[in-house]
């Protein structure tokens, strides 16, 4: 991971150490050299200074020492130094600030990172250091780290191209200084050998990855191609072959140090050239710098000349995974790390598995970037990732040979032996469904009125696509259980879609122009040509058939259910749902689960509605509307409560169990139909229990917008849905089925309401049936006691039915005993009997029967003077009086009533 | 213009005025099932009380807790004596709700009035009625009995029993007669002359189950509560009656042990006092279920006296519209 200080090769460590020697002196610019030789002198001679001189004076004096200190090894003291270069840079700070944080300085910030990095890695090291050192280095590598994090985007681009910015320290040195003097000359000819080392590796991969002609750079060509020509001659012979670079390492290191003495020999001719190439220079560079960053990764994988073969790739292939979840790790280097290495081993072609293999951990380690849960991935890492599992799944397909299995073990995988079936540790259904989660999450995360939202939406498409593909591919050689997951993975993302091309190839007759886009879309979607309803029914029957895990089959079950309730195929909705026995045993089930029921149950509900099964809907709705927690319930919003209730962290579970957006069930459209239902229950039933004094609500919440409709002291046009209704209910209670009517369906219920069902017309449809129906129930509840006989003919006009339905209607009145009426059917008129009581005589008899239980209690007390005689007196009353006389008087006042 | 009635078998004269004050008491300030109270002033005349005046009592809020009505009794009566107004207390006037006013708290003021002032009386003020076309005002003192009752504060079975306290001599209604100065009588004729055809149709209404409903309603709560009444008057009797059966038997057993000692030549146990070891019950007050059974009789009498008017009406109307047809 250290450009310096890799432990890899020796010529490496070599390079280092002279790049350290330069390191300070390039730095210290012209100041060093005088400083070198008499720091007293100095600070006497030079008096008038500028601030920024003086500074940074400072800094590489504080600077080289810590660099001597890496050297010796001498971690404390490099702690120690290290402190007082912190405090330097802060008294620099107002130079910083104008001229911005100088190279130097940045440089000796990731060297001495690095150089940590290694120490610490180097766990045989660490054994040996004494204690204190041990000490110190832990403290630096936390405060370094600390430290560091101020100047991370600084230090990355340092990174990039360190040699730019020495350059461009160098220029600024040259040109504060003027031409050159000896002392910098040194300097530079440090540099450039610095740099000289740095660009050889790199030129070298650029042409073996690319072409191999290219290999008189552009940098090369001008800057050192001429007097160095044998080291280019190398490079061109290093090229390809990476099984050069292990041979011909002696040659190299010779050659190095060879160039080594040419380059001192070069320098004046350098310096002399430099002067006149300045401007040149700066464009070249520029050049050079377009390739560095994907080159410059690879010579912290491999030590140059490395051969590299499967054991090396997986070697450090480990040596990544094991800094992984460790606190350091920069796991963004860490993807990257690992995407080269794919690039590697693909260019080295080292087989498929091996690529598999690493292409498992990318991923992995793409899930693993964000440190907790709750948060989500940003959309660019989110693209990667997709990309990455479809390339993944495009592999798996390519190479059906290739055997994965998260139960392979570590060390029975077979990544290179093609004698043997390969095997990869490693499953993509584990990625699959974490992508969807972190899918989830992104949906959750993100603002559902956005442009954003819609962006991210689309996604989907790729996403279910990822699904449809790992399918196939299991299809063919995943075990049952895993079938089971994967389809329902595929169940979640279609259940809560409608099919409207299914909806639209089962219309009589499809415009041709529909047609056309039908089409299309099977054109697009050839391998789901089947119906969505269809498809459901294929994946759910075989996870009921094969699951044996609890939660998978009552998830599918659900969304079956939920997709035939969506899809208006309510019976078979019902029958599943009674079939399944989910009512009885969901509450023992996890929250996740138990908000699917609900989305199911309110579903389930909707469709009964939408079939004209009022009594059907209002039960599936009650539970979820009675308790007024519907948002919570369906995990579509979380409830305003105090924090007393609810702690931060519980927020955060509630939160994560949030549906996303585009999967909500709409809450206004589910109260309305609701409060509607109940309404065409209720009304009657309130007309025709209005003086029981043992009425029972059906619904309370109808019962509650009613009364705050009541409370109301100033009754305007109604507004909001819940207003439309309790208009309705109030027309409703007199029978006046158009008023009634018109508050239900108008421009503004249906632009809230009735437009967002898929069938609204046959909605509407039902619903004037519906509430004509009723009405007319309410009709003849109220308003029977003012008739003596009603034509059903005119009842017929007044509610706008037919004569067989208001006959129907009428006769199964009559049969429940709720009318007291019989039809003459000559002259097709209901006769009225006069049997239900009055207010008044309710209450007379109401105050009779209390009466009677006054005068037993009486009775009672005058057993007590009487004795045990009186006891037999009164069992005799008690048995006949109570019921026969109680009979006899009602059935007396009856029939007196019926005759007057 | 005076309000007499008998009093110990005289009469009670009533001015018009007071009459009229208290109805605008009323109005103003009585709401719903509110109740107004105020003090009626007066003089014995003969063997007559004359109401010749009244004023109210102010209505009662939380806020001034602090109020002192005894204090404001005695300033309005020292300010009435000063414009020269009969300023004797002779008793206090209440407005009703469908004639419920049998109550406790009635008794209460009634008998700390009647006790203070032999000649007081309560006017109970039907503003209902009064509304339905006919004036509701009645005079009502306690019996002797009751009064004897009272003082002696024992509300047990046994004392009610002892004096003969039923609910229907509980409350005396002493006859009213309002009468004013001939000068007012003059002018009362003379306005109804003037006065076109008087639009008085309340007492013409048929809409009857309104009222009916409401009496029928609250008659029912009485029932209700009468009907607890006795069950808990049932729980006492029966505790007694187990009581002195235990009693009884524990004395058997007594006394068959004492026959054993006394065949064996000891001496008898001493004679325990048996009310220490059973304590008798306490016995429920009986008062309550008394006004109670009072207040039904009141409701009673009400509903019979509306409905047989109402009849009457319903039976009018009828003959009019065959007559008419």
């Amino acid at each position: 991971m250290s450009r310096f200080f890799t432990t890899g090769s020796d010529s490496e460590s070599e390079s280092s150490a002279s790049g350290d020697e330069t390191a300070p002196k390039a730095a210290g610019g012209p100041y060093s050299k005088p400083l070198l030789l008499s720091e007293d002198e100095e600070d006497t001679k030079r008096v008038v200074r500028s601030a920024r001189d003086k500074r940074y004076e400072e800094l590489t004096n504080l600077i080289r020492s810590i660099r001597n200190a890496m050297k010796i090894r001498d971690v404390s003291r490099c702690l120690e130094e290290f402190e007082l270069l912190g405090r330097a840079w802060a008294k620099a700070k107002g130079v910083v600030d104008r001229e911005g944080v100088p190279r130097f300085y940045l440089r000796i910030l990731a060297d001495l990172e690095d150089y940590l990095n290694e120490l610490w890695e180097d766990k045989e090291g660490k054994k040996k250091m004494n204690k204190n050192n041990a000490k110190a280095l832990s403290s630096l590598r936390q405060k370094l780290r600390k430290y560091n994090r101020d100047y991370e985007g600084q230090i990355a681009a340092y990174r990039q191209n360190p040699e730019q910015s020495d350059e461009d320290e160098e220029k600024s040195r040259r040109d504060s200084e003027g031409s050159g003097s000896s002392s910098g000359a040194e300097d530079d000819a440090g540099n450039f050998l610095k740099r000289r080392e740095r660009d050889e590796p790199r030129s070298r991969y650029k042409e073996s990855e690319s072409e191999p002609e290219s290999e008189s750079d552009e940098d090369w060509g001008d800057s050192a191609s001429e007097s160095d020509s044998e080291s280019d001659e190398d490079d061109g012979k290093f090229t390809s072959l990476a099984s050069k670079f292990l041979k011909k390492d002696e040659e190299r290191r010779g050659a190095e140090r060879r160039r080594e003495e040419k380059a001192k020999k070069k320098l004046e001719r350098k310096s002399r050239r430099e002067e006149e190439e300045e401007e040149e220079e700066g464009g070249e560079w520029e050049k050079v710098k377009g390739g560095v960053p994907l080159i410059k990764e690879k010579p912290k994988m491999f030590a140059k000349g490395t051969e590299i073969t499967v054991g090396l790739v997986m070697k450090k292939l480990n040596e990544i995974l094991q800094a992984r979840g460790k606190k350091g790790t920069d796991r963004a280097a860490q993807i990257e790390l690992l995407q080269h290495l794919v690039a590697v081993a693909h260019e080295h072609q080292l087989g498929v598995p091996l690529e598999l293999k690493i292409k498992f951990n990318i991923v992995a380690s793409l899930y693993d970037y964000n440190p907790n849960l709750a948060a989500y991935m940003k959309a660019e890492l989110w693209q990667r990732c997709l990309g990455c599992i479809e390339e993944l799944l495009e592999l798996l397909f390519a190479h059906p040979e290739i055997f994965v299995g998260e139960n392979v073990l570590e060390e029975s995988e077979n990544l290179s032996n093609p004698e043997q079936p390969f095997r990869v540790r490693g499953c993509v259904l584990t990625l699959v469904e974490r992508m969807d989660e972190e899918f989830t999450k992104i949906m959750q995360n993100t603002d559902p009125h956005s442009q954003e939202y819609v962006e991210h939406l689309k996604d989907e498409a790729r996403v279910c696509g990822i699904i449809g593909r790992l399918q196939r591919y299991l299809q063919a050689k995943g075990s049952p259980e895993e079938l089971c997951r994967v389809y329902l993975l595929r169940v979640l993302h279609t259940y809560y879609k409608f099919d409207y091309a299914a909806a639209r190839r089962r219309q009589v007759r499809p415009r041709p122009q529909e047609k056309e886009d039908e089409e299309k879309e099977k054109q697009e979607e050839e391998e789901e040509e089947e119906d969505s309803e269809a498809l459901m029914e294929r994946l759910c029957r075989f996870v009921y058939a094969k699951d044996r895990t609890d939660r998978i089959r009552t998830c599918a079950i659900l969304c079956h259910i939920y997709h035939h309730a969506l899809h208006s195929r309510w019976y078979r909705a019902r029958d599943l749902m009674l079939m399944s026995h989910l009512q009885d045993n969901i509450q023992h089930a996890d929250p996740p689960v138990q908000i699917l029921y609900n989305r199911t149950m309110v579903q389930l509900g909707i469709c009964a509605f939408r079939q004209g099964l009022i009594k059907d809907a209002h039960n599936a709705l009650l539970d979820i509307q009675s308790s007024g927690r519907a948002k919570e319930l369906l995990g579509q919003g979380l409830l305003l409560r105090s924090l007393q209730e609810r702690n931060a962290e519980q927020e955060k579970v509630e939160k994560r169990r949030q549906v996303p957006f585009h999967m909500h069930v709409n809450l206004e459209l589910l109260e309305c139909v609701y409060l509607v239902a109940a309404m065409l229950l209720e009304i009657p039933y309130m007309a025709a229990h209005e003086f029981d004094a043992r009425r029972r609500m059906i619904s309370k919440q109808f019962h509650h917008q009613l009364r705050v409709g009541e409370r109301q002291p100033l009754l305007g046009p109604p507004e909001s849905m819940r207003e439309h209704v309790v208009a309705a209910s109030k027309a409703m209670k007199t029978g006046d089925w158009r008023r009634c009517h018109r508050f239900v369906v108008n421009e503004k219920m249906n632009g809230k309401v009735w437009d967002l069902f898929p069938e609204a017309d046959q909605v509407r449809a039902m619903l004037v049936r519906k509430i004509q129906e009723e009405s007319l129930r309410t009709y003849l509840f109220t308003y029977s006691s003012v008739y003596d006989s009603i034509s059903m003919e005119t009842l017929a006009a007044m509610f706008e039915l037919d004569l067989p339905t208001v006959h129907g209607i009428i006769s199964k009145m009559i049969i429940n005993e709720e009318l007291m009426a019989s039809l003459d059917q000559p002259t097709a008129t209901v006769m009225m009997h006069r049997t239900e009581p009055t207010a008044t005589q309710n209450l007379a008899l109401q105050l009779a029967e209390k009466l009677g239980n006054l005068v037993e209690n009486n009775e009672r007390v005058l057993d007590q003077r009487q004795g045990a005689y009186g006891g037999y007196f009164r069992d005799q009353k008690d048995g006949g009086y109570r019921k026969g006389d109680g009979y006899l008087r009602r059935g007396g006042f009856r029939q007196e009533r019926g005759n007057y | 213009m005076n309000f007499s009635a008998p009093f110990l078998g005289l009469c009670w004269k009533t001015r018009l005025q007071v009459v009229l004050k208290i109805i605008k008491h009323y109005q103003e300030e009585g709401q719903g099932n509110e109740v107004v109270q105020g003090v009626l002033l007066g003089l014995v005349v003969d063997d007559r009380l004359e109401i010749t005046n009244c004023f109210p009592f102010p209505q009662h809020t939380e806020d001034d807790a602090d109020f002192d009505e005894v204090q404001y009794q005695m300033e309005m009566m020292r300010s009435l004596r000063h414009v020269n107004i009969d300023h004797l207390h002779v008793g206090w006037y209440q407005s009703t709700y469908y004639g419920s006013f049998v109550t406790r708290a009635l008794l209460d003021s009634q008998f700390s009035y009647q006790h203070a002032i032999e000649e007081s009386v309560v006017l109970i003020y039907d503003p209902i009625k009064t509304a339905q076309g006919s004036l509701s005002l009645k005079a009502y003192r306690l019996t002797p009995k009751l009064m004897e009752v009272c003082k002696e504060k024992d509300f047990s079975p046994e004392a009610l029993k002892k004096a003969n306290i039923a609910y229907e001599n509980m409350f005396e209604e002493v006859p009213i007669v309002i009468k004013n100065s001939y000068l007012i009588n003059v002018m009362l004729w003379e306005l109804e002359k003037k006065s076109a055809v008087a639009d008085r149709h309340e007492l013409l209404s048929l809409a009857s189950s309104n009222h009916l409903g409401k009496s029928l309603q609250l008659l029912m709560d009485r029932v209700d509560e009468m009907s607890q009444d006795i069950v808990k008057y049932n729980t006492y009797l029966r505790n007694v009656s187990k009581q002195q059966q235990q009693k009884h038997q524990y004395q058997q057993r007594r006394q068959q042990e004492n026959i054993q000692r006394q065949s064996r030549g000891e001496p008898p146990l001493p004679e325990e006092d048996i009310n220490k070891l059973f304590k008798p019950p306490q016995p429920p007050p009986r008062m309550e279920s008394l006004l109670i059974a009072g207040q039904i009789n009141t409701y009673c009498q009400n509903i019979k006296e509306f409905n047989a008017q109402n009849l009457g009406k319903l039976f009018m109307a009828q003959a009019l519209q065959d007559y008419n047809n």
